[in-house]
């Protein structure tokens, strides 16, 4: 009697679970900006000259000196907090103004249980960034997780569909960063108050070794989709789905012991590539591993590398308006004390650096710094907004109006 | 409305499975059974002292720095682990246990990185996934072992609902912990079997 009072609550969980999976939104296509075809119309139709830079690599073609020059890139460092050790700085765009928020750890060391991660705000008006706040600390974090947190890390921000702003950071509570987890706040005041952190669980053994540092891309649906990595047996990226603060699917898109920290490259509905930082044994080849996907991120196949050096350093990715995709990245094969930008102008993978960000190849090995994490946004679709760790001493901003990059777009048309 | 109480009823199921362990640890080193009151009892008293703030230097309760290590155990090891300390609870047999631990040593490694095929990815709303684990539940009935279809049955519903903050039916089925107390007794199960077998040997054996 006992087994059939229990097949039938069986029988009852099956109908509540069939029931569940049949609420499960259906996967959706990406979300596409308004990419138009003006590439070479823009590229043409300017005039403005391009500064000369510390070291830009290729000549200038069509260069008008009658013409003024146009702004250098701006440069400002994000506020001091008086923090020993900075890192891992993140940005996203205000609904309103032209401002950008930027997020980033700042502590008496990586992974030091004084870590907090810190914020402010750049008024383009000004060019100044205001006094840093304190988004959330290692305590808030417990409090809020209900669980022992030894150390918090990198955050990266996200607008959703509803306008409110998310952030994701990562949390550790044994071990070093492969036993890290992914945590989220929402705000509903752009960034100025936060709620409750919420975990996101991505891993079936104790929930261990997920990490974030890549923006995130949007479906159609509004949904976010988070690319993320695992560093700990194997280091691979991951792909997940999200609804909120609740993860509803996610992907694998590499394997191995090779590839993490994944940026994407949306290039239609369905069709994406993710380059990676490698984290090859130092017997292969150190370039940009390359996934790709053609079911708008369902499924992941790992793809020739991108022959570009990667020194085991992340790196950043943007595509503008008008189709033209941008990377920050360390373009050497050990070391991290030269960054560039590179840009290409087409899908076809032909990338040309268009700006020398930071270079200490020439200093001694003892007196280079490093210069790592970047991170690119657009407030406007055909600007650049870039922050990178500055000797893990500052977070560097650096802002390419649109000027300067449809300046630097004339210089690269073939 | 689960939501708004998921962190307190987690930390409620730590301090309650911590204190089974405990209880189950005394039991081992006192000689003589404990009784059933007497397990109630330091259930209770334990369950309190891991659930609230004891205040002095700890920022959290204690059952919070065991979250921080084990993080939320699925509802088939929970109702496991508490239904042990049942009078007359069954034993989980052999068979069930056997087949956690190939489940496991397939499943581990895959979604932890070996392969591009990532089963974990298949608890967030897979329909087959839900099937295998309602035939492993009807199995487990068949083989006269009701519990396990209760079990599994408030593990799936428990996913449904939303219950954990994962939303993976995984998590709600199987754990790190389960997989090493199936394999472990597979091995203790084999070891005692052998054991004996050699015993009887040595007593029968022509002098």
């Amino acid at each position: 009697m006992s087994r059939v009072i229990a097949f039938c609550f069986l029988m009852l969980a099956a109908v509540l679970a069939y029931l569940h999976i049949d609420r499960q939104p259906a996967w959706a296509p990406f979300e596409m900006v308004n990419l138009a075809n003006e590439v070479t119309e823009d590229a043409t139709e300017t005039t403005e000259t391009i500064p000369q830079t510390q070291k830009t690599h290729k000549a200038s073609k069509n260069v008008a000196p009658s013409k003024p020059p146009i702004a250098q890139p701006q440069s400002n460092w994000l506020p001091d907090t008086g923090a020993a050790s900075v890192h891992a700085a993140s940005l996203i765009a205000l609904k309103e103004g032209g401002g950008v928020r930027a997020f980033w750890f700042a502590g008496s060391r990586e992974g030091a249980k004084d870590v907090v991660i810190n914020s402010a705000v750049f008024d383009p008006q000004s060019a100044r960034w205001s006094a840093p706040t304190v988004v959330i600390d290692r305590l808030r974090a417990q409090q809020d997780l209900s669980r022992y947190i030894a150390k918090l890390g990198n955050p990266v921000p996200a607008r959703m569909t509803n306008g409110q702003m998310q952030l994701f950071f990562v949390t550790v509570s044994i071990g070093g960063w492969a036993g890290s987890s992914i945590s989220t706040v929402i705000s509903d005041d752009e960034g100025l108050t936060w709620g409750p952190a919420k975990r996101l669980i991505t891993s079936p053994f104790i929930n261990l070794s997920t990490l974030v540092k890549s923006p995130t891309i949007q479906f159609s649906d509004g949904r976010l989709g988070l690319p993320a990595y695992h560093e700990w047996i194997g280091r691979f990226g991951e792909f997940l789905r999200l609804d909120a603060d609740k993860v509803i699917d996610k992907r694998r898109m590499s394997s191995g012991r090779g590839a993490i920290q994944p940026v994407v490259f949306v290039a239609d509905e369905q069709l994406a590539s993710a380059f990676f930082r490698q984290t090859r044994s130092s017997s292969q080849i150190k370039q940009i591993p390359v996934s790709q996907t053609q079911n708008a991120g369902q499924s992941w196949s790992v793809g020739q590398d991108l022959e570009i050096p990667n020194p085991n350093s992340a790196i950043a990715a943007l595509t503008l308006n008008n189709g033209v995709r941008l990377m920050v990245l360390n373009n050497i094969e050990s070391g991290r004390h030269r960054l560039v930008m590179l840009m290409s102008q087409s899908q076809s993978n032909i990338w040309n650096v268009v700006q020398v960000l930071e270079d200490d190849e020439a200093l001694p090995h003892d007196q280079r710094k490093e210069y790592s994490y970047p991170y690119l946004i657009t407030a406007d679709g055909s600007d650049a907004h870039l922050v990178y760790t500055w000797h893990r001493k500052k977070i560097l901003h650096q802002y390419f109006s649109s000027a300067w990059i449809k300046q630097s777009m004339s210089k690269e048309a073939p | 409305m689960i939501s708004t109480y998921m962190q307190m009823i987690a930390l409620l199921e730590i301090s309650i499975s911590a204190a089974v362990i405990f209880i189950w640890l005394l039991q081992k080193l006192v000689p003589g059974e404990i009784t059933f009151a007497m397990r109630i009892l330091l259930l209770f008293i334990l369950g309190n002292l891991l659930f609230w703030p004891l205040g002095m230097s700890m920022q959290l309760p204690l059952a919070a720095y065991v979250r921080g290590v084990t993080g939320d155990l699925s509802l088939v090891t929970l109702l496991l682990l508490w239904s042990s300390i049942l009078p007359k609870s069954k034993a989980t047999p052999i068979g069930v246990k056997v087949a956690i631990g190939l489940i496991a040593i397939l499943f581990y490694p895959a979604a932890l990185g070996l392969g591009m095929t990532d089963p974990y990815a298949w608890g967030y709303g897979s329909l087959v996934l839900l099937i295998f684990v309602l035939i492993f539940a009807v199995i487990c009935g068949l083989a006269n072992w009701a519990k396990g279809v209760w079990i599994l049955a408030f593990a799936i519903m428990a996913w449904s609902v939303h219950w954990h903050e994962s939303s993976n039916l995984w998590d709600y089925v199987l754990d790190p912990f389960l997989a090493v107390w199936a394999i472990y007794s597979i091995f203790y199960a084999l070891y005692r079997k052998r054991r004996e077998k050699a015993q009887s040997g040595y007593l029968f054996r022509a002098g």
